[in-house]
């Protein structure tokens, strides 16, 4: 049952991108190696994602929108070496925002704040087969908050932004395969820790 | 510090997220860092070809600025359609062959004339187009591209795009992709609005705006705009369509005639026509040609040379010349060359000399003297000598010289009446061939006209032909040139699904099919299909179809269609489009639209 966590949500539609969309993205992306000031089409297209993922990460507001803006600047930076691995251009922009946030928790500039909705902890209690109860919701923020920092990396990345693992995948720098083996560990470990609770409750 | 879990956060609105883009700032920044990285470069001062790329990219950052300063609206930061739609105006040339591949008319011979209009820059107008709809241009609506404000004469070329033969006309592109999920744009009404000034592209002043009231069939209240993005080959979504206004005008509008694209304007009399203007030219090239023969050959005759009476005391020598060589001196008997006073070179001993050979040419006065070289061994004497007579041979030159020269002067009186004759006969024709081409002009621009009336009727029938209730009018808000769309997406129809094999003429199978367009005929809806994927159809709509292939094109009617799916065989006949439709008005009747 568990694997259901590895095949529900596949389909999104932020994420998927038809030969067409890619081919397009490719000529921009060598447009902005020319010339940065053709770099507009992708910032607009991807801005908003951008954000997402990194206020997704972070307390404070406007330190998400300073490092978005960062985030942003690195790319252009750095397009030249940007090399097309018949990816969609966000995931790499996701690795550059991943760098810049965990190096703004590592110099103490940001607080590492992890975000989540009601519905997403539902989600995960339904993944490891737990009814979800209210007394859950203190017991799983505190197990994802003492996980390792790439655990809570793919829980976020697969329950609270509903990414499929292929984009997940090259976020992180893993095969699919390993995201959806690692995941299946984490949610095993949440399980144990779930069931250990239920049972003291009881 | 450790970590923070928070619970159904406040998501951030979707304008604080734009207003934050600042596409400009990060390219400032991105410039500012370049230079400060080749600052700090240690060989930065030693390096000139650094130094000048920094002083260029400085100044480039200066020019950014004031680009940026120049356009952006303090107020309203850009939004994301407003820079996305910039992109193909400002890389009009750049992207030109981006947007050639992008937007292909399917059907060579079709596609949708653009109006064009002429207008004040700094007076602004309401244009109003063929089918009644109005362009509102406030005063000084334009700017170059340096962002300076322009001033005189503009042209603003305008398409409008009404049903479903409009759509598959123009070739753009119908496909939406939203957020992954491709779907088609039913459209209530799309535009295609460019400017020019001296054929130089213009811009729409960022402080102003455009309105286009277009007239719609589509009263429904469900549409999108849209506008195109050649660049990213995508719809952008721009807004709901809140426009529809009851739109129940109906004459007494100031009237400016839009000018029609003559090469869209044709049909099979024009083309008729073009083709007989056309040949007008060569026609009057080959008469020239014929009378220039003519002419050169009537005969011809060679003014004789008048004899010289020798002078005594002058030396001379006797040489026989060839008469084939030399015709003009062929009459003369006992003929001598006398060397001429100009002939510094010239001594007695040349005389004495026996020289072992002394050849003629032509001299310094054609047929009154010639170049005797005389040649010995190394030596080569060239003098200027002049043929001379003396006696009773100069007395009898004479005589054979005057009958000469008066047959010459006869042969020549007549061959220039020829002459004059023959120009005169060909300039006739040549002015026969000009009215010829002129009246055929004449009737062109008739025609021209005639078909422009029946066009403005044809649209005029159209909105005239649905009731009050349904005319509507959609308002397009244009910042940027462009193609812009009010549409409401589409997926693809549900319910049968065929492999279908296209028949023509009953029997013959359609192989290399390029184009497959189903189209709607309860919406205002063309699916542009992928002709190797399966076709879906909702058995309870009406349908029908056009197919390209190989440059031609195949319809299937309604009835047809219906005929064809219902008995679940996967084969749909189709027949072939007239070669002679060639104007989107016939193509909607073959279409049945």
């Amino acid at each position: 049952m568990l694997l259901n966590a590895v095949y529900y949500m596949e389909f999104s539609p932020r994420y998927h991108h038809t030969a067409d969309m890619l081919q397009t993205e490719q000529h921009l992306i060598e447009a902005a190696k020319q010339n940065p000031e053709h770099f507009g089409p992708l910032y607009d297209k991807y801005y908003k994602q951008i954000f997402g993922y990194v206020y997704q990460r972070m307390d404070c507001k406007d330190s998400a929108f300073d490092l978005t803006s960062q985030v942003f600047l690195k790319a252009l930076t750095n397009i030249e070496k940007y090399e097309y691995k018949g990816v969609p251009f966000a995931s790499w922009l996701y690795r550059i925002a991943h760098s810049e946030v965990m190096q703004s928790f590592r110099t103490k500039k940001n607080l590492r704040t992890i975000n989540a909705d009601i519905s997403d902890l539902r989600n995960i209690c339904e993944e490891v087969e737990q009814e979800y109860m209210e007394e859950y919701k203190s017991i799983l923020m505190s197990v994802i908050k003492n996980l390792p920092e790439d655990d809570v990396q793919l829980i976020e990345l697969r329950f609270f932004e509903k990414r499929p693992f292929k984009e997940i995948a090259e976020i992180l720098n893993l095969t699919e395969t390993n995201a959806k083996v690692k995941l299946y560990r984490i949610l095993e470990k949440v399980k144990k820790t779930l069931t250990k609770n239920k049972k003291h409750g009881n | 510090m450790g970590t923070k879990f928070n619970i159904d956060r406040k998501p951030v609105p979707d304008e604080e997220i734009n207003s934050h883009k600042d596409f400009g700032e990060l390219i400032k920044s991105f410039k500012k860092q370049s230079i400060e990285k080749a600052r700090n470069d240690t060989h930065f001062l030693k390096n000139k070809k650094i130094t000048y790329s920094a002083i260029i990219a400085g100044a480039t950052v200066l020019c950014t600025v004031t680009y940026f300063s120049v356009f952006k609206n303090k107020e309203t930061k850009q939004t994301t359609y407003d820079k996305i739609t910039t992109i193909p105006v400002q890389t009009n040339t750049q992207n030109s062959k981006s947007k050639k591949d992008f937007i292909i008319p399917p059907i060579s011979k079709l596609n949708i004339p653009s109006q064009k209009f002429k207008l004040k820059s700094e007076k602004g107008a309401t244009l109003v187009t063929q089918s009644n709809s109005k362009i509102k241009i406030p005063k000084n609506a334009f700017v170059d591209k340096k962002g300076e404000n322009i001033i005189g004469d503009v042209e603003i070329q305008f398409r409008e795009f009404h049903n479903q033969a409009d759509i598959i006309a123009s070739g753009i592109p119908m496909k939406y992709d939203s957020a992954g999920i491709q779907t088609h744009l039913e459209s209530a009404g799309m535009i295609d609005i460019k400017g020019f000034q001296n054929n130089e592209p213009i811009f729409i002043n960022p402080k102003k705006e455009i309105t286009v009231e277009l007239q719609s069939t589509q009263s429904a209240d469900k549409f999108n705009m849209y506008a195109l993005d050649i660049v990213a080959q995508n719809w952008i979504y721009l807004h709901r369509d809140n426009s529809l206004k009851g739109q129940v005008e109906k004459k007494g509008v100031n009237r400016t005639f839009a000018q029609v694209d003559s090469a869209m304007n044709e049909n099979v009399i024009t083309k008729k026509l073009r083709k007989q203007i056309d040949e007008i030219p060569p026609k009057i090239d080959i008469e020239k040609a014929t009378y220039s023969k003519k002419i050169n050959q009537l005969p011809k005759s060679i003014e004789p040379t008048k004899p010289a009476k020798a002078i005594e005391g002058r030396p001379k020598f006797q040489l026989d010349v060839s008469a084939k060589e030399f015709p003009e001196l062929a009459t003369f008997k006992n003929m001598v060359f006398e060397v001429g006073s100009e002939n510094k070179n010239y001594n007695s001993n040349l005389s004495d000399i026996t020289w072992s050979s002394a050849e003629i040419s032509e001299g310094t006065q054609k047929g009154k003297n010639y170049l005797m070289t005389l040649k010995l061994r190394d030596r080569i004497e060239k003098l200027i000598v002049y043929p001379a007579l003396s006696g009773k041979d100069y007395n009898e030159a004479i005589k054979l010289y005057d009958t000469k020269y008066s047959e010459y002067k006869n042969v020549l009186a007549k061959r220039l009446t020829e002459e004059k004759r023959l120009k005169l006969e060909f300039e006739k024709k040549q002015a026969d061939y000009i009215a010829q081409q002129k009246k055929l002009n004449d009737d062109l621009i008739k025609e021209r006209i005639k078909i422009r009336q029946e066009q403005e009727r044809e649209l005029a029938n159209q909105f005239n032909s649905i009731g009050n209730n349904q005319k509507v009018v959609r308002v397009f808000q244009v910042s940027n040139f462009g193609i812009y769309n009010s549409d409401c997406p589409n997926t693809l129809p549900i319910g049968e699904v065929l492999h279908p094999i296209y028949i023509v003429n009953g029997n013959t199978p359609l192989l290399n099919v390029s184009n497959t367009y189903l189209i709607c005929k309860d919406k205002n809806l063309v699916y542009n299909l992928n002709p190797k994927e399966p076709l879906h159809f909702n058995p309870n709509e009406k349908y029908s179809m056009c197919i390209i292939s190989n440059g031609k094109t195949y319809l299937c009617n309604a009835e047809t269609f219906s005929k064809n799916t219902s008995n679940k065989q996967n084969k749909i006949n189709l027949s072939e489009l007239s070669s002679e439709i060639d104007n989107v008005y016939d193509f909607k009747k073959a279409l049945g639209i």
